[in-house]
């Protein structure tokens, strides 16, 4: 490597040399094929996609530049014959990492509007302040039924007092929450208004079918093992420490998700 | 089953044909008064011993007390779509059976009838059955000339969920014609 | 519906995937290095070699910039070989062939060494192990490293495919070539039918069948249907699941249970 090189990567800080490019931009790729693969949204890999979207932006910027010297120079084309192939290499690289970025957030934007309630149950159960727990259980309790002005809105729990959004980020987040209060709302204009004030909610558990519906984990998923040696487990949830079978490197095996997902949290596994 | 699930919602409520093979048969062993409605007389008693199908949701519920041994308000038999016969029919070749005229949803049937009856056995007659039958789907969803001679009798015979494996398959293997530009987007 | 698009990367993805492999092609001209997002790229000039993604060499060669040299096992004789193991080696009478090795992992004549998982490490301090499209599974070898047998990259089909479309005149006998990937293609689709048989494994906690050495649009065809297959028996069998995780637990709770799940891993089988 040259010195300026070096020097040059030292002046844009760490995380801004080309090889942390290659870098990034394989995490991106994996990221990307792994959401695409499971039922469930993965939870956001928030300082990648920062750094991802400032190299976006910075190689914009360079694309306008470069295409504004080729206007320039287009009555002296022979002095940089170069100038076009540069630019269409640089805006086909471009496009490419734009279109893993947008598959990537339409993918999980799929997945938070199948299972709205089920995230945002979630999100406000994870985060019950103790301070707040007034308006928590007045949006989760069954007993708001009686509450005259019981709406389907009212089911939608509230999240205003959010510290920790994962697995979604910030802007997902607010996305579900007025995804899911329209849905209720329209759902209220259009039908459960007319229902009975019990028969409003979109929460509701009654006859053991519960309405809120999230991502099936058992569904299998295709996985390659990465690390020396990784097991199986039998269920991934519980914290049940008995193991099925045992995955090799280099090996390729259908497995249910919650089998390998503690791996895959590891990097042990990529999902294919 | 889960809650928006079109597929459980009709496999619950199947009210297609009249007596269905899909529908729960149940005994009544009490007498219910003004019940008759169960069976074409509204105002009516119904009778202890009387048996009536009924959907699944409403067997299924019926029977709750039964299985927990406080009550025996009806008691449940196997719907005609499993019966034993069908299971030495889909023993002796699954290919041949037309499963949709015995159910729509025969494995989601099946599935929900299992978590009422103990029937190891049935499980792997059930489970031998989709896997041979699932192999032949694939072979069909791979001919780009789709399906041919007998073919399209098995084809016409699968459930729900034979259905979507088709589908799944045959989408999949076109794809990937189509990409290698062996085949045309429509 | 916000994305219509199936689980699992679809046809044409896999091919975008299979575009970030890197291969290597001898420049017709220069050109500076250039920083691109997904990594910088050498400076081209002739009649250096140097290593790109796919996607820009085939760019390249369509401009008749630079020829691509192929991967060492896109070639007849490579191709041959492996097909005979495809359909008359023993071992692989109903498994794939095996992959090239990943980092780290030795090679299939050193059978009995273990393997050493070799990491990087993410600019968030998270091991990262490198796979494909990421590894050079698919550039002209320089040194001769004939201790390996040739083996099908992830990728095969769609680095096959694609070369053969804009850089056959860079290949050894491309319709030699062409017939061999058609016949292991083949051979190969049917050992993935044939494992319908042994996919209950992969219905229960734990379990699972191993599809070792198969390629990226093989999976990607078959994916769906496999995942169905395997969703389908999960349900049929779910009573029976329910029944025997009861009993294991109370065996564990009196003492009986001897922690071993022999009777599982002697069904596992290979594809």
């Amino acid at each position: 490597m040259d010195i300026d090189d070096i020097l040059a990567s030292v002046d844009r800080g760490p995380g801004a040399s080309p090889e942390s490019a290659a870098l990034d931009h394989q995490q991106l790729t994996r990221f990307w094929v792994a959401e695409r693969a499971v039922s469930e949204v993965l939870p956001w890999p928030a300082p990648l996609m920062e750094r991802v979207m400032d190299r976006v932006r910075i190689q914009i910027e360079t694309i306008e530049d470069l295409a504004a010297s080729s206007a320039d120079t287009i009555t002296n084309t022979t002095h940089n014959p170069n100038l076009n192939l540069r630019l269409s290499i640089l805006q086909t690289d471009l496009a490419r990492t734009q279109y893993i970025i947008r598959s990537l957030l339409r993918a999980r934007l799929a997945k938070l509007t199948k299972y709205s309630m089920h995230y945002l149950v979630q999100l406000a159960s994870r985060n019950k302040n103790p301070l707040s727990t007034a308006s928590q259980s007045q949006s989760q309790s069954q007993s708001s039924s009686a509450n005259p002005n019981t709406t389907p809105e009212d089911s939608v729990p509230d999240i205003s007092a959010l510290v920790d959004t994962a697995p979604l980020s910030g802007p997902e987040t607010s996305f579900v929450h007025a995804h899911q209060t329209l849905l209720a709302g329209h759902y209220g204009g259009s039908f459960l208004g007319a229902f009975p004030r019990q028969l409003r909610r979109l929460d509701d558990n009654a006859g053991g079918t519960s309405m809120v519906q999230g991502p099936e984990t058992k569904e299998v998923v295709f996985v390659r093992c990465l690390g020396a040696e990784v097991p199986v487990l039998v269920d991934g949830e519980e914290g049940v420490e008995e193991v099925g079978v045992v995955m090799r490197m280099g090996d390729v095996w259908v497995v249910r998700w919650e089998g390998v997902r503690r791996a895959w949290e590891r990097g042990e596994v990529e999902l294919l | 089953m889960s809650y928006y699930d079109i597929d459980s919602i009709l496999t619950d409520a199947q009210v297609k044909l009249d007596p269905s093979p899909e529908k729960l048969p149940c005994t009544f062993e009490l007498e219910v008064p003004g019940l008759g409605i169960l069976e074409g007389n509204p105002g009516e008693d119904i009778k202890a011993g009387t048996r009536i199908d009924l959907p699944l949701w409403l067997g299924e519920m019926l029977s709750i007390g039964a299985r927990l041994g406080t009550s025996r308000l009806v008691t449940l038999d196997m719907p005609d779509a499993l019966a034993e016969r069908v299971m030495n029919a889909l023993k002796a070749d699954p290919r041949t059976v037309d499963l949709r005229a015995l159910a729509p949803h025969f494995y989601t049937l099946s599935e929900r009838i299992l978590e009422i009856f103990e029937e190891e056995e049935m499980v792997d007659v059930l489970i031998d059955t989709f896997k041979k039958r699932a192999a032949e789907i694939s072979d069909h969803a791979h001919n780009p000339r789709g399906a041919v001679g007998e073919g399209v009798d098995f084809l016409r015979g699968l459930d729900e969920t034979e259905r979507q494996l088709f589908r799944a398959a045959h989408d999949r293997a076109k794809e990937v014609r189509i990409w290698a530009g062996e085949a045309k987007k429509k | 519906m916000a994305f219509p698009l199936p689980r699992g990367i679809t046809a044409s993805e896999i091919a975008f995937l299979a575009e970030m492999e890197t291969v290597t092609i001898v420049p017709r001209q220069r050109l500076e290095g250039l920083e691109l997002l997904g990594g910088p790229v050498e400076p081209l000039i002739p009649p250096r070699r140097a290593a790109l993604p796919l996607w820009l060499a085939l760019l390249l060669k369509r401009q008749r910039r630079a020829n691509i040299m192929p991967p060492p096992w896109l070639h007849p004789d490579s191709l041959s070989l492996i097909l005979e193991v495809e359909s008359q080696h023993q071992d692989y009478k109903s498994a794939f062939s095996p992959p090239p090795p990943l980092p780290g992992q030795p090679s299939i004549r050193d059978q009995g060494l273990e393997p050493t998982a070799r990491p990087q490490y993410t600019l968030d301090g998270n091991r990262y192990y490198a796979a494909p499209p990421f590894l050079p599974q698919n550039t002209a070898q320089t040194v001769v490293s004939s201790r390996d047998p040739p083996a099908l990259p992830y990728h095969w089909v769609e680095v096959g495919n694609m070369l053969l479309d804009v850089a056959s005149d860079d290949l050894v006998d491309p319709d030699q070539i062409r017939r061999l990937l058609k016949d292991l293609r083949e051979v190969r689709m049917a050992k993935m039918r044939s494992g319908i048989d042994v996919l209950d494994d992969a219905a229960i906690g734990g379990g699972g069948v191993a599809l070792t050495g198969v390629g990226s649009m093989e999976l990607g065809e078959e994916r769906g249907f496999l995942a169905g297959v395997v969703d389908g028996l999960r349900k049929i069998g779910a009573s029976k699941e329910q029944a025997r995780r009861e009993q294991l637990a109370e065996q564990r709770a009196n003492g009986g249970y001897d922690g071993t799940q022999d009777e599982e891993e002697e069904d596992y089988m290979e594809f």
